[in-house]
This record gives structure tokens, sequence and C-alpha cells, in this order.
């Protein structure tokens, strides 16, 4: 616990029963939780105050998952070497590419149990799983 | 106080050439001009069918959603389809800018073939009236099998979802018994809707 | 007095949602409370309840209630130096960047759209004659605009009561304003004449292109009424309004993310704004991620 409270995670997908159920986990985790609602509010969020870890959806409204990673790859560090984990209901193998492609450290198909999810999340923050 | 200047004149923007010519700057111009034509929507489907600028397609969803018919519309929904990221996501804004136009078209979207398309126009049903988007949504949770299209109906009703639409979150409910987002999300949806409910002051 | 019914954080978060998506206001927790308050204000006065009753009634928009429900976050604040950390970052980073841009002798130009009464543009023209540097080397062309032309004759009038100078000094008062009977005051002559005043609708593209390109342009508070469609056309109409590379400043609750992926969006030491990409728009880039696969 003490580890993953100094471990700020932002949370990007426009659903908002996605963003509550991942917020739940990682809030008893210990993780503490930010949420945008797309590419565009993320970066905004991230420019104001950077996180350790990214988790991004790759279907949303004004600006998708895979423009966000580009652009976020292409702005100044620290925000652009933030890790990205990517959870889409996409499980084909060309978002998989272009999500890698664009930046994604790892990629994880909907659904995602949340145990799954906090492990992975520990293990992207460095953090013993 | 060295402020005070003329006011410069500025020569006004060159007049719109043909679509699908010139440079992607004179193609923005020439689309953005497109919907204030009688021929517009012709104009802009052509356009739409060979553009490949991302910033250009922008305009012409724009375009298409300024004319607002279901004609216009209908030239949309097949990118809704696109495998490129990008391109869903200008369908489905440029869709949710014209929802009357969207509605004749949503009964079907909703029974469409491709998963992907019927989980995209979840969102887009937010966009009606909330009796007839329950309506839709719960008859699309009825006969649904696949997990994220019902996961994308049960987020738009969390929001706008009325008594009527507990039953077919329930139901819902037992096909997915094993899923654990899905039963947080069903959770949630349904206490959001059964809210206590007291009388109008 | 009147009882207030509770407002849960999950309902809380339920309506600053709907918001973001119906009109791009970002109300982040800090602001919640003010939400709150709001929430219960309008509950009382249409004597809707419960929550849920009134979340129904906002998000059907009847009689104008989104309208009605965002005016308490934006109307009558239109004074002097309004969101001065806008004007820092125009003086401390925007116009350098844009000087650097431009050929020399170039004119720089600022667009407040919409100007309203002209606090706006009369600020701006303030604010970099005591804090810019540079402001006599350069051109500065500073122009305000307006769909509603009594507001703009107003403006050009620049005749304002005590609330509207209540951000500024003693001392800026007394530089650029004379008294003009009672508790009025107007701006100086000099002053007045480095400002102009124009009509101009944001959703109409003939009427944004006459006033050609800008380096800066501050459009606060008016997006957020407009549905999508009429959003997307004045974000297009701010685009062709800019020059590549220049920039536009929203108000403080407004999040570009609701309006157009056609900026990028920068961060400076005293404000977030958006930047017209030096060529062409934000997707520009969407192919290379799909050529090596």
């Amino acid at each position: 616990m003490a580890e993953t409270a100094s471990k700020r995670i932002l949370v990007i997908d426009d659903a908002s029963l996605v963003r509550r159920y991942y917020r739940d986990a990682l809030e008893r985790a210990g993780f503490e939780v930010d949420e945008a609602l797309n590419g565009v509010e993320a970066l905004e969020k991230l420019l104001a105050e950077p996180a350790d870890l990214l988790i991004v959806d790759v279907n949303m409204p004004q600006m998708d998952g895979i423009t966000f990673l580009r652009s976020l790859r292409r702005q100044a560090p620290p925000i652009a070497s933030i890790p990205a984990l990517v959870i889409s209901t996409e499980a084909g193998p060309h978002d998989r590419r272009a999500a890698r492609t664009a930046g994604a450290n790892f990629y994880l198909v909907k659904p995602v149990a949340q145990d799954t999810l906090v492990q992975h999340v520990s293990i992207m923050c460095g953090l013993s799983a | 106080m060295p402020l005070v200047r003329k006011p410069s004149s500025q020569a006004p923007a060159a007049a719109p050439l043909a679509l699908g010519e010139g440079t992607s700057e004179q193609r923005w111009s020439a689309v953005r001009a497109a919907a204030d034509r009688p021929d517009g929507l012709a104009l802009l489907a052509d356009a739409l069918s060979r553009e490949s600028d991302p910033r250009v397609r922008e305009a012409i969803f724009t375009g298409l959603a300024r004319l607002a018919t279901p004609e216009s519309a209908a030239l949309v929904v097949p990118y809704l389809r696109s495998d490129d990221a990008n391109l869903r996501t200008g369908a489905v804004d440029a869709l949710r800018a014209m929802p009357q136009a969207c509605r004749p078209h949503l009964p079907t979207l909703l029974a469409d073939g491709d998963a992907d398309v019927r989980l995209l126009s979840c969102e887009l049903a937010r966009g009606l009236p909330d009796e007839e988007a329950n309506r839709l949504l719960c008859d699309l949770l009825e006969r649904e099998t696949e997990r994220n299209v019902c996961a994308a109906a049960i987020e738009v009703l969390a929001e706008i979802g009325r008594p009527e639409a507990v039953p077919s979150l329930v139901r819902c409910g037992t096909r997915f018994a094993g899923d654990p987002f899905m039963i947080f999300s069903l959770k949630v949806a349904t206490e959001r809707i059964a809210a206590p409910a007291r009388d109008r002051r | 007095m009147n009882e207030v019914d509770p407002v849960s954080q999950e309902e809380l978060r339920a309506i600053c949602e709907f918001l973001y998506r119906r009109t791009g206001m970002l109300f982040g927790e800090a602001k919640r409370y003010y939400v709150q308050r709001r929430i219960s204000d309008r509950m009382n006065a249409l004597g809707i309840a419960p929550f849920r009753t009134y979340f129904a009634y906002l998000r059907s928009d009847a009689d104008g209630e989104v309208e009605k429900f965002v005016n308490a976050f934006t109307v009558n604040e239109t004074y002097f130096y309004r969101e001065d950390h806008q004007l820092r970052c125009l003086s401390s980073d925007l116009l350098a960047e844009r000087v650097r841009a431009k050929r020399r002798g170039e004119a720089l130009r600022i667009w407040s759209v919409p100007c309203a009464t002209g606090e706006e543009p009369y600020s701006i023209a303030i604010w970099l004659l005591e804090n810019w540097p540079e402001v006599d080397v350069q051109d500065i062309e500073i122009i305000g605009s307006d769909i509603d032309t009594q507001c703009t004759a107003a403006a050009a009038e620049g005749e304002y009561g005590a609330r509207a100078l209540m951000r500024l000094s003693p001392q800026l008062v007394e530089k650029y304003f004379v008294p003009a009977g009672k508790d009025r005051w107007r701006v100086v002559p000099e002053l007045r004449q480095s400002v102009q005043f124009s009509s101009a609708n944001i959703t109409k593209a003939s009427e944004t292109r006459q006033h050609g390109l800008f380096d800066v342009i501050f459009c606060r508070n008016v997006l957020i009424y407009f549905d999508d469609a009429s959003r997307r056309v004045a974000a297009e109409n701010l685009f062709e309004a800019l020059a590549p590379g220049g920039f536009i400043c929203l108000g403080h609750t407004e999040s570009m993310s609701r309006i157009s992926p056609l900026f990028e969006v920068r961060r400076f030491p005293d404000a977030i704004v958006y930047q017209r990409p030096l060529i062409g728009g934000n997707g520009a880039g969407g192919k290379g991620g799909h050529s090596n696969g």
C-alpha cells in the first residue's frame, strides 16, 4: 500500500462505468486515480500534472486512443515517456499494431478482471505484483 | 502611448476551387464552402470518397453535420466500420452532431451485423429523447450476445435509464453472471436508475 | 430556509460529465462545490426534487435549462483584467513566440471575440502597455468583435462603471481613464483608437474571414453555448482565422477537447492554450502509424 499510494494513474476512457470499475480496483489497491474522457482532456490534465501510468481506451470521442498516444509521445519529457497500458474492446491485429506503433507499452483486450488490472498496473509502475 | 495604429486591410480568402483538387489547404476551403451550395450533399459525398487528409475529412464531416439530413448521416455511417480508430471516432462525432438526422438510422444500426457498429451506435442513442433511447437500448439488451455491445448500452442507460429499463438490465445480468465488469456495471446502473425518488415538492 | 436534497459524489460526477459532453466545460474536483450549489439553487428555483428528476429536466433542456445552468458560471464577469493569468501568458510567452515566427515589421494581430462591451480588448491593450517591454517596437493590432452591434457600439464609446474597473489599480484607472460623471469612467482617446471594433458571428465563415489572420485569439465562454454542429463550424472558422502557429485562449472552465481535434494543446507557466499547428492539423501525423504494418 505504501508504495502504491505514491503512484498516480490516469484512466482515459469515455465510458463512466469502465472508469468507475478501474478506479474502484486501483483505489482499493492504494493507487491515486484520476480520469479523462478522451485524449485531448488527458493531454490537458497531463500538462497540468503528470502521471505515473496511463490506462488508455482506443475508441473515444474527439481524440481516439491511438491518436492520443502519438500526440503524447511527441510531448516534452517527462510526459512523453509515461508508460501506457491500452485496454480496448478491439481485439483485431490492426488495432494492436497501431497501438504499439503509436507508443503503447502493453495491450489488453476487454474484459479485464480487476485483479488482472491491478497486477499489470503494479508491474508497469515498477512495483512487485 | 504608441499602441495606436491604422487598420490593415487583409485580402479576403480566395474563392473555393473545385473539390478533390489542389493542396490540402485548397481542398479544405472547397469542402467548407460546399455545405452552403444547393448541390452540397453530392459534392461532399464525392469529396468524402476520395479524401485522405484527416483534417479535410473532418471538415467534410462538419459539412455533412451542418446539412443534418438522414441522407448526409447515411454518408457518414459506413465509416463506423473503418479499421482506423481516427476515422471511426470522426464518424461517431459527426453523427453525434446531427442527432435528429441519425434518428431514422438508429434501429438499423443497433441491429447491424457488425458488433463494432452496434457498439458505437449505443452512444448515438444518447442523443435521442429518453423514452425512445430507453426502448431501443432495452430491445438491444434483450437480444444482444456481444458483451462489449451490452456494456456500451448499459453505459448509456446508467445516465438516461428509466425505471422501465431495470428488468432488461436484470435479465442481461443473468447472461453475464461470470463477468465481474458486467456485474459491476449493472449494479451501478440499476442503483442510479433506482435511486430513491421522492415526489416533486 | 430551503432544505436541500443531498447530492452524492456519484450524482455530481454524472452531472459534471453531462455538462462536459454537452458544453465542453470541465469542472474538476475543486469546482464541484460550485456545481453542487448551483444544482441546489436550480432545484429550489424550479421546485424539482429529487436530483434524478432535475437531471432528467436538465438533459431534456426544457425551457433552455442548460443555458440557465451554465450562465451561473460565466455571466456578470465582464470586467477589466479578468483571467489575468492568460494576459500574463500573452506577454511572457505567446507574443515572443509569434514575433520569432514573423517577418520584420509584420503586424502582430490579436482578436477578442466575442468582445461584449470591450473590457477584454481594452484589457489586452492596457496589459501590453504595462507589461510587455516590446510594446513600443512592435506593430500591434487589437480587434474586438461581437455578434451584437449594440455591444460593439458601447465598446467603441468605452464608458464603464466602477464594477468593471474593480480589478484595476487606482494608478491604472488614472492613467487610462477619465471621469465621466458619477461612478463612470471613459477610456482615454488614445487607448480607444488602439482597439478597433467590428461585428462578427464566429459561426459564419463569411464574417470571420473578413477579419484576416490573427496571432492570438481570445474566445472565452461562447463555444459552451453552441450545439455540436455549430461548435465544429466555429472551431474551423477560428482555425482559419489563426496564422499557422497562432494561439487561441478559451475561458477557464472550457476544454478544447469538446471543441476540436484541429488544435494542439500547449502548456506555458501561466496558462494552457491551444495552437494551430505549423503544418496541417493534429491528425496529419495519422498516416505514419499504418505505414509499417
